[in-house]
């Protein structure tokens, strides 16, 4: 749930819950302001009456007045304040009012006079109270709404736009990530910390790629040196057959450990995502040639070539391409028997080539590690799938083995 | 010929002398970046070997110097990187051939001689063995004047015998040469082998001596002496 929702829902929820309590606490402070109102004016009333009386010996015409009583005992009662509904035939109904009764003296005589004045309609009060503060609540909401709106994309700004500054940067890149500063302490605290981890991810990982790097470039100059030494004592002609022997696996591991090392460089670049050109490469053009590259060696394999390629362009780095589809062919080349059959079929979908071969030794499911062999006898070093399968991942392409009795198929899913 | 080798690995870079040294060029080596860029200036070579990773510098800069100051020599790259991007880039600022290490004496050896060939005779040169004659150019292999039909990759294999004479030649650094080093089957030395029969039969015919000796499982060499 996005932040602004999610403030938003508390505004609304906090809203809900004051919304009776406002109401309830406007109606009594109402009720009692007008009461006050109405007793202030009736106590000036009786005032002005109680002068009047004084003064004139007589009862003064008063609009609030309601009626009076002559008492007949002397004594003198405080002012009561009451209420009571009367019925008002004008209207046709019970009207609230504030009833004052105090004690006046005319002459000598006590007199009971009892005031009146109308109270607003409870019912009515009540109904223009929910309005005027269902209206200011709703003011309130939408307020609150925009103004909550423009200082989420205000005060939010500079955290938003270092986010998209983050999913875009990946450790690959050289140059260390640049956060927008902010006035906000929080959002500065969480730049440092951001950008300190993301120094210290992407310093680790050009470490680990330089290491890589190093590791395999700098093994391949001794390798040089060693494989040219070997070859030397190989051809000097002072060793017998046992000898030669020890000296020509030298020769065969030394290579073996080259290849391990270029294959190992190939994987790391493929996953550094070094290759990022894309080129529209014209895969039935590409297959056809490097099948006639391996022409002799299909020739002298006696393998039948069956090839139903169509044109198919597919969106991606040349050299990457033309590792993947050499690497499959090569394998159903190399893994073929002798006077086999090599089946190559291209089309928009998919490209699929099967060949005849002996069950490889290892299962299917590791087949795809690095190290697997197929075949441990074979003078290969078991990174060829690994690398194929590398290069179908990034480009999202889905790289399928399948095998029966005889037969192994290798198919490449383009999306 | 006269060639200059810039490798930073002292080991390496006198493994080079004495190989050319012994196929009868006048090699002068240079460790770094410095040295090499003082004998560029001063002397006349034909080949330049430059490593592209030096101590003190890029390789790739003395080949911008060389161009610049338009010394006519070839130049040959060997890089421990086997990335395409550097190998396009080596070739675009002025290197003829680009090698990646690990590689075989005889690759080498190869390469430079083609490169000779195609830098002073225009290509135009042939090569003798006794009585074996090769025309570069035109793919053409003559034993005793007569034309031997071949096929493109026996007449690989002929030619870089004959350019490696009385070398061991491996049967790695045969298909290497042939394929380049992406391919590791081992059909490819049965493909050697039958293909080398081939040509012994096939040079027989026309009166050729058989000059392929077979070395007990590690490879060949062409060669007239014992």
């Amino acid at each position: 749930m996005k932040l602004i929702k999610k403030t938003n829902t508390y505004y609304l929820f906090f809203l809900a819950l004051l919304f009776p309590i406002m109401l309830g606490v406007d109606y009594y402070v109402i009720q009692y302001t007008v009461n006050y109102e109405v007793e202030d004016i009736l106590l000036h009333e009786q005032q002005r009456i109680n002068y009047h009386l004084a003064e004139n010996k007589e009862l003064p015409s008063s609009n609030y007045l309601m009626e009076t009583k002559a008492l007949h005992s002397n004594k003198n009662l405080l002012g009561v304040f009451r209420d009571t509904v009367i019925y008002e035939a004008y209207a046709d109904k019970n009207v609230p009012y504030r009833l004052y009764s105090f004690t006046a003296t005319k002459g000598e005589l006590p007199l009971r006079v009892t005031l009146k004045h109308v109270l607003l309609e409870i019912n009515e009060l009540i109904w223009w109270l929910f309005m005027g503060t269902s209206f200011i609540l709703l003011l309130l909401g939408i307020g609150f709404y925009f103004i909550n709106k423009k200082i989420y994309t205000w005060a939010w700004n500079p955290f938003f736009e270092n986010l998209s500054k983050l999913k875009s940067y990946g450790v690959t890149q050289e140059k260390p990530i640049h956060l927008k500063s902010s006035k906000i302490s929080e959002f500065e605290e969480l730049n440092e910390v951001v950008t300190t981890l993301m120094e210290q991810v992407r310093k680790d990982f050009q470490n680990l790629k330089e290491f890589n790097e190093n590791i395999s470039h700098e093994i391949q100059t001794p390798l040089t040196i060693i494989r040219n030494k070997v070859v030397l004592l190989l051809g000097s002609g002072n060793l017998d057959k046992k000898e030669l022997k020890l000296m020509q696996t030298i020769h065969q591991e030394t290579n073996k450990l080259s290849k391990i090392g270029k294959a190992l460089t190939l994987i790391s670049r493929i996953e550094n995502q070094e290759f990022k050109r894309l080129d529209s490469v014209d895969l039935c053009a590409m297959v056809t040639n490097i099948v006639s590259n391996m022409e002799e060696i299909i020739q002298f394999k006696k393998l039948q070539i069956d090839a139903k390629l169509d044109t198919v362009v597919i969106e991606c780095d040349h050299v990457l391409a033309d590792i993947l589809f050499t690497n499959l062919v090569k394998n159903a080349v190399q893994h073929n028997t002798q006077g086999g059959f090599l089946n190559l079929q291209l089309n928009q979908e998919k490209f699929t080539i099967s060949n005849s071969g002996e069950m490889p030794e290892v299962e299917m499911e590791r087949l795809f590690m690095r190290f697997q062999k197929g075949n441990p006898a074979k003078d290969s070093v078991g990174l060829g799938l690994a690398i194929s399968q590398k290069i179908c991942e990034i480009y999202g392409f889905r790289l399928v083995y399948e095998r029966n009795a005889k037969t192994h198929s290798f198919s490449v899913f383009f999306q | 010929m006269k060639i200059l080798v810039i490798e930073d690995n002292v080991e390496l870079l006198q493994d080079i002398q004495n190989f050319l040294e012994e196929e009868g060029n006048i090699c002068e080596i240079a460790p770094n970046y410095k040295s090499a860029y003082d004998k560029i200036g001063f002397f006349p070579y034909d080949i330049l070997i430059v490593d592209i990773s030096l101590t003190d510098g890029n390789g790739l800069d003395i080949i911008r110097a060389v161009k610049r100051e338009n010394i006519d020599a070839g130049i040959i790259i060997i890089s421990a990187k086997n990335a395409l991007e550097d190998k396009i880039h080596g070739l675009e600022i002025g290197a003829d051939d680009y090698l990646t290490k690990p590689f075989y004496m005889t690759e080498l050896n190869a390469r430079i001689k083609a490169l000779y060939r195609r830098k002073v005779y225009r290509g135009n040169r042939e090569i003798f063995f006794n009585e074996i004659k090769i025309k570069p150019e035109s793919y053409e292999v003559f034993v005793q004047d007569q034309l031997l039909n071949l096929t493109k990759k026996e007449f690989d294999i002929i030619h870089f015998f004959v350019v490696n004479k009385h070398r061991l030649l491996t049967k790695e650094a045969i298909a290497e040469h042939l394929w380049g080093d992406h391919i590791e089957m081992a059909d490819s030395y049965k493909f050697i082998y039958t293909h080398l029969a081939n040509l012994r039969k096939k040079i027989a015919k026309l009166g050729g001596n058989n000059y392929v000796q077979t070395i007990y499982s590690v490879g060949y060499k062409f060669t007239d002496r014992e």
